[in-house]
């Protein structure tokens, strides 16, 4: 599981990792029944504190997309289920967001914006992945 | 470089000499009240006073100049520990500067050495020449011998950055100097080639602090040589580094002290013993004094019996010490960061001490008899009848209480200054040196107005045991009220006031034991009670008591 | 001044594992540390900021025992480090900045002397920090590199597993590569259960990393203490725009930092969005851009400016 972490990102490095997974998940990098690294050798990997990925995983869990056993003292994770449009939609509002407000401190009209929005899908239609 | 216009310190040698200036002004200034001090005695001396204060007096003077005169020359020394604090040797940074290193090195050398030259002349044609009324050697000659010694300890500081052993090299010079210098007053062929001896030696100064420093410049001794790295490597064939684990706290801690400390004692007695005893063989020999003498003996006896014990009273300050190469007294993080009380870090300093002095003694044992073999001297064995009355093996077993006691008696000159110098601070180091000089100053006067005034002599040994009663009392009062102190303060356990406390009362009543015995042989009783009353006094034990109290000051600032 | 964002728990938590409260202290004239209170519980990292003699030392030292408390009160794991050195030194490991080994040593007799005083040493995980850290147990420490040096120091303070581990900038004049293996140490240490680390970094992306809270102190102040996100959050980097350029620097109530020039101005503000578009309109300007801050630019605009 490759996540990168960015400290110059507004984003909590907690939140980061959760919308990684996510954008994983959504992505089927992520399998259902794949295992998760632990928190600690996660931890270790980012060069973050444990107490971060733990606070991740634990989110992850509420959320349904993981689940945490015990076994033979470290907790392994599986994936369980698969994002629903619904909840691929909401991996997109806070890019959306960002956008938004830019927009807005620009002075551009929401027309305008989704103009942008086609023209730059047209741009990318060879390179564009399902 | 300048050229004109500027004022003379603004050239590379104006710049040295006005570091030396600004960094040692209150040594300049220490010097000179103890040169004025001094001329101040010899007015007084010689305006006639009478044998006791004259004593005093030339005691006072002796103090200065031997103070005064080492501190110039370490002034002059142009040494400095390394940013890294791995040597001692020239201060890096100049280094670098456009100044070739002739320069570099004369102009240190040539300042110091005219320096400590004319400081030495001036002593000696105002003070030390009026008071001795002798003029045993040219003051020229020792003025030179001096300068000599001293390019030669620049030279090899300079030059021998990371080299192991260099502190042995530079004691084998130093006695090179010692046996040179008192060439003249051995009647033999050598003494009209001294001068052209000592001119080789200063030349070959400059010569080894030319090429040492240049090769520096080069960088050649930039990283550990070959030779250093196999001796750093040596020990490798028998640890690698981890061997077994200490025992517990105060085993890991002795060690540390052992290590920094132990065996310097014992390595300056034996250094200095491999080279007075076969000297004194030699004078003997010159001199025309028959060594069958009984005379000889007990100057031989002497002799070897002083030198640990004066050398013990001059380290006093150096027990304290944790770490040499720190530039501060504190204690070193990586001490005062362990979980150990301040009493256990003392007691690791007093058992090594203990450790070091017995070491000591017997390398003078060993030391003696092996110039005794090598000297063909063992036939002064069978002079031991004529000096004690008793059988050779009754002397030899007898010895040895008194060998016990000369080690109780070194390590008790090793000890005795630790409480002022475990608190860091040099001013209190300083106040008790010069305690400690008064204290041994005034003695000297008692001991003196004793010899000269039989009244005097005789109302103070009338007086003598009851004086030791009281003073034994105030100590063991103070020693408590230190020691309680310390409990309530939690620096010290109970253990380590119990092992002082024992320890101080075992020596003590093995003083009065044998000194019954000897006294009871010797048929002076009445001997008896100042003697165990003044050895319980001697052995200390208010200054160990605080030892931890003043750690604490130290470690806790 | 009054710090804010206090988060911590409060005095009376039973878990605080440091307990520095109302704590002074004078070197002379210059004042070290000012009424500094922080209460560190048990598990969490903190990470101490601020620039070279904001006092950050100063405080370690207090905890360690090295310096006496003169006013104020300082309390590890309940105890009083200077009446008590031994009950708090043997559950507590240090590195200090300037690492304080002894350069006579050797690495492996540095270690056997350290073993000497802690019976929880762990001669396997020792061992094993010994090869991972790449030391000469032979090698005289004053031949090491800095780095090795600090990893020297570092392993003699870990392998004892202690509960408080107390780092002075760990990481200072060390190449990637050797503050790597330090933080990875360190994180492996936090994932242990219950051990607590403070580390004093100058290093701000190392501190936003592995560190839970974040004090801040500026000229023995405490400007800042709370969770990191929390601190974080708590600011906004702004680009406000003038209608009318204003013709000195603005002066933008709760900001902490304002550069720029004409009718463009920089500001950092501590606080919510809310209250800065509300500080803006009083001064005539509008919020055109805005993100959050790193720790770096809120630790400079706080002890460079003039502070609220």
């Amino acid at each position: 599981m490759q996540l990168r972490i960015s400290i110059q990102d507004g984003t909590p490095i907690y939140q980061q990792i959760v919308e990684q997974v996510k954008y994983l998940v959504a992505a089927g990098r992520l399998k259902l029944g794949d295992d998760i690294p632990p928190i600690r050798v996660l931890a270790e990997q980012l060069r973050i504190n444990p107490n971060t990925v733990a606070r991740a995983y634990l989110e992850l869990e509420r959320e349904g997309i993981f689940t945490m056993r015990q076994g033979f003292g470290t907790k392994l994770a599986q994936v369980k289920v698969l994002l629903t449009r619904r909840e691929k939609l909401r991996l997109l509002a806070e890019p959306a967001d960002r956008l938004l407000t830019h927009a807005h401190h620009l002075d551009v009209s929401l027309d305008e914006v989704i103009a942008l929005l086609r023209e730059r899908d047209a741009a990318m239609q060879p390179k564009s992945s399902q | 470089m300048s050229h004109g216009g500027t004022s003379g310190w603004q050239t590379p040698i104006g710049a040295m000499l006005w570091e030396i200036w600004g960094r040692r002004k209150v040594n300049f200034a220490f010097h000179t009240i103890a040169l004025m001090v001094s001329l101040f005695c010899v007015r007084w001396i010689q305006h006639g006073t009478n044998q006791v204060v004259e004593r005093v007096l030339v005691m006072v003077m002796l103090s200065c100049f031997l103070g005064a005169y080492f501190d110039l020359l370490t002034c002059f020394g142009y040494i400095e520990a390394d940013a890294r604090k791995i040597q001692l040797g020239y201060p890096a940074r100049l280094l670098l500067k456009p100044v070739s290193t002739l320069r570099l090195v004369l102009v240190p050398m040539l300042v110091g050495g005219a320096i400590v030259a004319t400081v030495l002349l001036i002593w000696n044609q105002y003070i030390l020449q009026p008071l001795a009324h002798t003029s045993a050697l040219n003051p020229y000659w020792l003025g030179a011998i001096v300068v000599s010694f001293f390019w030669w300890m620049q030279a090899l500081a300079w030059s021998l950055p990371l080299m192991p052993g260099r502190s042995l090299i530079m004691l084998i010079v130093a006695l090179i100097h010692l046996g040179v210098g008192i060439l003249p007053l051995l009647p033999n062929s050598l003494s009209g080639w001294q001068w052209l001896i000592l001119v080789v030696l200063l030349v070959s100064a400059v010569l080894t602090a030319w090429t040492g420093l240049g090769l520096m410049r080069q960088g050649k001794w930039d990283g550990p040589s070959r030779l250093n790295l196999f001796w750093n490597r040596w020990p490798s064939f028998h640890t690698t580094g981890m061997r077994g684990k200490f025992g517990s706290a105060f085993a890991g801690q002795f060690w540390l002290e052992w290590r920094r400390q132990g065996l310097i004692l014992p390595g300056i007695t034996s250094g200095i013993m491999f080279v007075i005893l076969p000297l004194i063989f030699l004078v003997n020999q010159q001199s025309g004094v028959p060594a069958q003498g009984a005379d000889f003996v007990k100057i031989l006896l002497i002799l070897t019996l002083l030198v640990p014990l004066v050398i013990s009273s001059m380290m006093g300050a150096t027990i304290a010490r944790f770490d040499q190469l720190q530039a501060s007294n504190a204690l070193p993080v990586y001490i005062g960061a362990r979980p150990i009380t301040n009493g256990g870090l003392v007691i690791a300093k007093l058992a090594m001490a203990l450790a070091s002095s017995a070491l000591t003694w017997l390398t003078v044992l060993v030391v003696a008899a092996f110039w005794l073999v090598v000297l063909q001297r063992h036939w002064l064995i069978s002079l031991i009848p004529d000096v004690s009355p008793f059988h050779v093996v009754t002397t030899a077993i007898g010895c040895v209480p008194i060998l016990l006691l000369l080690i109780l008696y070194t390590w008790k000159n090793l000890v005795a200054g630790i409480g002022a110098g475990l608190t860091g601070r040099r001013w209190v180091v300083g106040i008790f040196t010069g305690w400690k000089a008064a204290s041994a100053i005034a003695l000297v006067g008692l001991f003196t107005a004793a010899k000269f005034n039989s009244d005097f002599q005789a109302a103070l040994l009338h007086w003598l045991p009851e004086l030791f009663f009281v003073a034994l009392v105030a100590k063991v009062a103070v020693a408590f009220a230190i020691f309680s102190r310390g409990l309530r303060q939690n620096v010290i356990t109970s253990g380590c006031v119990g092992w002082i406390a024992c320890g101080w009362l075992a020596a003590g009543f093995f003083v009065t034991g044998y000194a019954g015995l000897v006294c009871r042989a010797m048929r002076h009783s009445d001997l008896w009670l100042p003697i165990t009353l003044g050895g319980f006094l001697i052995l200390p034990l208010p200054d160990l008591a605080i030892a931890p109290l003043a750690l604490t000051w130290n470690r806790h600032r | 001044m009054k710090s804010t964002l206090i988060k911590f728990p409060s005095p009376s938590s039973a878990e605080a594992i440091i307990a520095v409260s109302g704590l002074s202290r004078q070197f002379g004239t210059k004042k070290a540390l000012n009424e500094v209170s922080i209460f560190v519980p048990r598990g969490s990292v903190l990470g101490f900021v601020g620039e070279n003699g904001a006092g950050k030392t100063t405080l370690i030292k207090h905890l360690l025992g090295s310096l006496k408390a003169m006013t104020g009160s300082v309390r590890v794991f309940g105890l009083d480090p200077v009446l008590d050195p031994v009950g708090v030194l043997s559950r507590v490991g240090y590195l200090s900045e300037r690492r304080d080994l002894p350069g006579w040593m050797r690495v492996g007799e540095f270690i056997r002397y350290t073993q000497a005083f802690y019976p929880g040493w762990d001669e396997r995980y020792a061992s094993q920090l010994l090869d991972q850290f790449q030391l000469d147990p032979v090698q005289k420490i004053k031949t090491l590199s800095q780095g090795q040096q600090a990893k020297t120091g570092l392993l003699a303070a870990l392998a004892y597993r202690p509960e408080l581990l107390i780092l002075d900038e760990p990481s200072s004049g060390l190449d990637p590569v050797v503050r790597r293996d330090i933080l990875e140490a360190i994180i492996r240490t936090v994932a242990d259960e219950g051990r607590t680390v403070l580390f004093s970094s100058h290093l701000l992306d190392e501190v936003e990393r592995v560190a839970d809270h974040v004090v801040m102190l500026h000229q023995g102040r405490v400007v800042l203490n709370g969770r990191t996100e929390e601190v974080r959050a708590g600011h906004i980097s702004a680009l406000l725009a003038f209608a009318q350029p204003p013709g000195a620097s603005p002066v933008l109530l709760g900001a902490h930092a304002v550069t720029g020039f004409g009718s463009e101005w920089r500001v950092l503000f501590g606080g919510s969005r809310t209250d800065l578009v509300t500080a803006a309109a009083l001064i005539g300007a509008r919020v055109v851009e805005e993100r959050t801050p790193t720790l770096d630019e809120i630790l400079v605009a706080r002890a460079g400016g003039k502070g609220s």
